[in-house]
């Protein structure tokens, strides 16, 4: 038993029962009654002080009962505590999950989420009326939901806006976050004087509301707080779950109205199951498979990521093949299946129409390039540098966008960058933050990412280049070839435009003008396969991977219509976001919390919708965890229970009322005597 | 008049049902004039008592001519002598008499009536006195049917006040009425100086004594509550008390010790004690109560 408010106590007792008891002995009121004689009463008087020690306080029980009503509650308004939990901490961090795997439903019909934020509650209401307590959301950002504060009913109704998301979950920035509010909480405190207050930043007592399915937990660094006083509260029980962890629709490379349809779809529980998979295409269903997968394998300690994503009975690709599709739309695999979380049983992606790409080369002359490109299904246009610099707009842009699919720029230099997709050999775009540096010769291919869909079918081992310059990118580069000490090939995305930069330019001239092969790639059939990857990849006629698709969360950039104040954007669950965009040649949009296809209206052609996908193998194993391992191993804390600190002082006021209903009846019974 | 203040104490036709009752002494007591008991003196009933030898100057009437054909001796034949017997009724008049419901003031003066009247007609000598703080007033000597009505204003105009004394109007009694006789105190007892001492001047004297104490269904069952100052109605004295059951029951239980005290100290020395409650009726306690404790016959 503890007291939250102990201090009520003494001031309620010290002002109501001292008065009783002094009215009491006082009597200061007592009704005269003229009688016979006093000759037996004295005698009786005396007779029964002299019998009992006590009889003053004795002989009035009513007295005690009184006492014993102001006492109950006295000690009610001390709010007693029945304790279960630590409720002396004076400083609280709660972080509450918010990520996709809280939306899942137990089984009593409150989704974790919910649940979490009981929880919370309960230990808000808990909390010592000094302490103060700040409450962190979750997901793949971390968001103050409530800074440092002592009022209770406030804290409530802030852990009541906390909404679902269906993002990832990261705790990393939580906790930097909790540490960076600790530092502020105690400096605004010296409110501009010079007085200092020394944070006391080990008391706080960091409690995480979470299921325990958290993505970075190996990249927690904890190094203001004390790592004693973390807290799990594992919320949930439900592990069944089967979910769609990636999706990619191509066209066929000799067919384009032929679709192909993948989705990688893993079994998250340990029972097998056997479920059906839906293929929509702009909400006609085309195609539906059935599937059977194995229980999933037990998580080896720690969680190996790699092993877990291979291919096996529990985690199988279903392939929609030969599906005549012409035009452009949603597609939509649905897996059928009741289970914990529905977030994942859905994965859309656009298709957009099978059509003729229009690449448009910029080059001196170069015959390796034009070759590989005129062996593509596409249109070439070639332009030397000087005609492109010099071109009318007509020619090149379409509005403020380029009217090619695609450029290719061979050893060019040039800032006539309208908003479309680039493709540089042997020099950079002139951008901000892009440049080149020394020219690399004693270097060789050193990694690459044979993932990344450009390089689909390329074989790099034999890849040779002479030399290439040194690249200087932004940090957002998505390096895919990577040399010793600098990137090779990289991609990057800048406003609404796409770059695709080679280091390395295919041919290169020696100090007698000649013209010389950079690399024997150009030869072989794999750079052929590389710029058709190339081109169709930045042409967005790819499949688009799980790796590529946009998680939930994450902001999305889109190129903006011209000569449009703002842009209504129509989320899944049918909210509707005006985003303005006068001005702008590229759309930010970062409300994606919730998967589905977005509308955009109006839109550029062809970006009328893009899908948010949650293909998160952490999200979706959703069976909760009772202990986190944070950082390298070297910080774990312990599963906390569910703890509920019971209130006492309901008891104590029950326990008052029928002193009182006791004192009543005594009371009558003296009048009756 | 005489009739309105008798009939405040007393009604025709109870008064029809005392005719036939007499007081009765226990102890047989010389009385100054001849009346219609026997005593022990000699004297001129058809009662023998006893044979004295003649004396020069004897009345003649009185030998007894047989024994003298026997014996040849002169003997006197005694007879017991009927005289008046002295009825003397104390009533506590303290201002703790005039209380509870039904009245014990009223009460004892319907008593007092009754024995009084029941004397009367038996031509016994009764005298009222009622008392405080001393003798207040007093009636003494009346005998006989027709002086009915000056008891019955004595009773009727007699007033409660004052504080009760029995030792103090008990040696004033003693000394102003030396004759034996029957004594009977009505009051209900309750004397803060004690009762024991009144009581002892009285029983100095030899009476045939009686002690009628009276209270009320108030005192002997108290309806009180909560946090009282209780006031004695005669000095003002005061009590602080909580009323609780337990002091309640202390209180009876006080109350039914005082009263087999005062029992016991009467029997003890010869005094005959008789305890009513008011609420007991009237008639009952005088045609019943008082025949079978041997008051009246």
């Amino acid at each position: 038993m503890s007291f939250l408010n102990p201090a009520a106590i003494a001031i309620a007792a010290g002002l109501t029962i001292p008065p009783l008891v002094a009215l009491y002995f006082l009597k200061l009121k007592r009704d005269v009654k003229p009688v016979p004689s006093t000759l037996l009463w004295k005698q009786s008087v005396e007779d029964l002080q002299v019998n009992s020690p006590f009889q003053r306080l004795r002989s009035s029980l009513l007295l005690l009962l009184q006492l014993l009503v102001l006492i109950a509650a006295a000690v009610a308004l001390g709010k007693p505590m029945f304790e279960t939990t630590d409720v002396h901490d004076s400083t609280l961090i709660l972080l509450i999950d918010q990520s996709a795997s809280m939306g899942v439903m137990e089984q009593d019909g409150m989704s974790r989420l919910e649940k979490a934020k009981e929880q919370a509650k309960i230990r808000i209401e808990n909390m010592h009326d000094n302490a103060r307590a700040m409450i962190i959301a979750f997901c793949d950002r971390a968001i103050v939901v409530s800074s440092f504060d002592s009022d209770k009913r406030a804290l409530v109704r802030k852990i009541d806006s906390i909404e679902q998301t269906e993002s990832r979950s990261a705790l990393s920035e939580a906790i930097k976050l909790a540490e960076a509010n600790m530092q502020n909480m105690f400096i605004s405190q010296a409110d501009g004087t010079d007085k200092e207050i020394r944070p006391n930043v080990e008391s706080a007592t960091v409690i995480v509301f979470s299921d325990g399915r958290i993505e970075d937990t190996d990249r927690v660094s904890i190094q203001r707080l004390d790592v004693d006083k973390l807290q799990l509260v594992s919320i949930g029980q439900r592990g069944d779950n089967v979910g769609i962890v990636a999706m990619a629709a191509r066209r066929n490379y000799e067919f384009p109205e032929v679709l192909e349809v993948t989705a990688t779809v893993e079994n998250f529980q340990d029972q097998p199951i056997t479920l059906d998979a839906v293929l929509h295409v702009d909400g006609r269903v085309l195609d539906v498979q059935t599937l059977d997968l194995a229980a999933s394998p037990p998580p080896s300690a720690p969680e190996d990521a790699t092993s877990r994503e291979r291919i096996g009975d529990h985690r199988r690709v279903v392939a929609f093949d030969q599906i005549e599709f012409g035009g452009s739309g949603i597609v939509e695999v649905v897996l059928r299946v009741d289970d914990a979380l529905s977030a994942d049983d859905k994965a859309w992606t656009i298709i957009q129409s099978p059509r003729h790409l229009r690449v448009l080369l910029v080059t001196e002359g170069n015959l390796f390039l034009e070759n590989a490109l005129s062996t593509l299904p596409i249109d070439v246009v070639r332009l030397t540098g000087s005609e492109y610099d010099e071109a009318d707009d007509s020619i090149i842009t379409d509005g403020n966008r380029s009217t090619y699919d695609v450029v290719v720029v061979d050893r060019h230099a040039t800032a006539r960058l309208p908003q479309g997709n680039y493709f540089f050999f042997g020099t950079v775009p002139q951008l901000d933050g892009i440049s080149t540096g020394k020219t690399i010769s004693d270097q060789v291919i050193f990694n690459w990412d044979d993932t990344h869909p450009i390089l689909r079918h390329v074989a790099l081992e034999t890849l040779q280049v002479y030399e290439w310059e040194e690249l200087i990118v932004p940090p957002n580069a998505v390096s895919i070839i990577d040399g010793e000490t600098s990137p090779v090939l990289t991609y990057l995305t800048r406003d609404a435009s796409q770059f695709l930069i080679s280091a390395f330019p295919l041919i290169a001239q020696d100090d007698d003008g000649n013209l010389l092969m950079n690399t024997h790639w150009v030869t072989s059939v794999d750079f052929v396969v590389f710029m058709q990857n190339a081109v169709q990849y930045l042409a967005g006629n790819l499949a688009t991977t799980g790796r590529d698709s946009v998680a939930p969360g994450e902001p999305v950039m889109l190129p903006a219509p011209a000569n449009v104040e703002s842009v209504s954007i129509h989320r899944p669950d049918g909210v509707v976001d005006a985003v303005s965009v006068a001005g702008f040649q590229t759309l930010h949009y970062a409300q994606t919390r919730q998967v589905g296809t977005y509308r955009l209206e109006p839109a550029v052609a062809g970006h009328e919708f893009f899908p948010i996908n949650l293909f998160n193998p952490v999200e979706s194993m959703v069976k909760p965890v009772s202990q986190l391992s944070l950082g390298a191993g070297s910080v774990e804390s312990t599963a906390a229970s569910v703890k509920v600190n019971e209130p006492a002082w309901s008891y104590l006021l029950l326990a008052a009322l029928a002193l009182l209903l006791l004192e009543w009846i005594v009371y009558n019974q003296r009048v009756f005597v | 008049m005489a009739v309105d203040i008798t009939t405040q104490l007393l009604d025709p036709a109870f008064m029809t049902k005392l005719d036939q009752l007499a007081l009765v002494s226990r102890k047989i007591f010389a009385g100054k004039l001849r009346g219609e008991r026997l005593t022990k003196r000699r004297g001129e009933s058809v009662e023998f008592a006893d044979y004295r030898n003649y004396v020069v100057g004897d009345d003649l009437r009185f030998l007894d001519w047989n024994v003298f054909a026997r014996l040849d001796q002169l003997f006197l034949k005694l007879f017991l002598q009927e005289e008046d017997l002295h009825v003397s009724l104390l009533i506590d008049c303290s201002k703790s008499m005039d209380w509870g419901e039904p009245n014990k003031w009223l009460y004892a003066r319907r008593i007092a009536a009754a024995i009084a009247y029941i004397g009367l007609i038996n031509f016994d000598r009764v005298s009222l006195y009622s008392y405080a703080n001393g003798l207040q007033s007093e009636l003494t000597g009346v005998r006989g049917r027709r002086l009915m009505f000056k008891a019955m204003e004595f009773l009727t105009g007699a007033e409660c006040d004052g504080q009760s004394n029995l030792p103090a109007a008990a040696k004033q009694f003693a000394i102003r009425h030396p004759q034996p006789g029957i004594v009977i105190v009505l009051s209900d007892f309750f004397e803060k100086s004690g009762y024991e001492e009144g009581l002892r001047f009285l029983l100095g004297r030899k009476y045939d004594l009686y002690a009628l104490q009276l209270l009320s269904p108030e005192e002997i069952e108290p309806k009180l509550a909560g946090d009282l100052r209780l006031t004695d109605v005669e000095d003002d004295d005061v009590a602080e008390v909580t009323v609780s059951r337990a002091l309640i029951n202390r209180y009876k239980h006080n109350l039914q010790a005082y009263c087999r005290q005062l029992k016991e100290y009467c029997t003890r020395r010869g005094v005959s004690y008789l305890f009513t409650s008011t609420d007991v009726p009237f008639d009952q306690i005088v045609l019943s109560y008082f025949r079978q404790r041997g008051l009246v016959k």
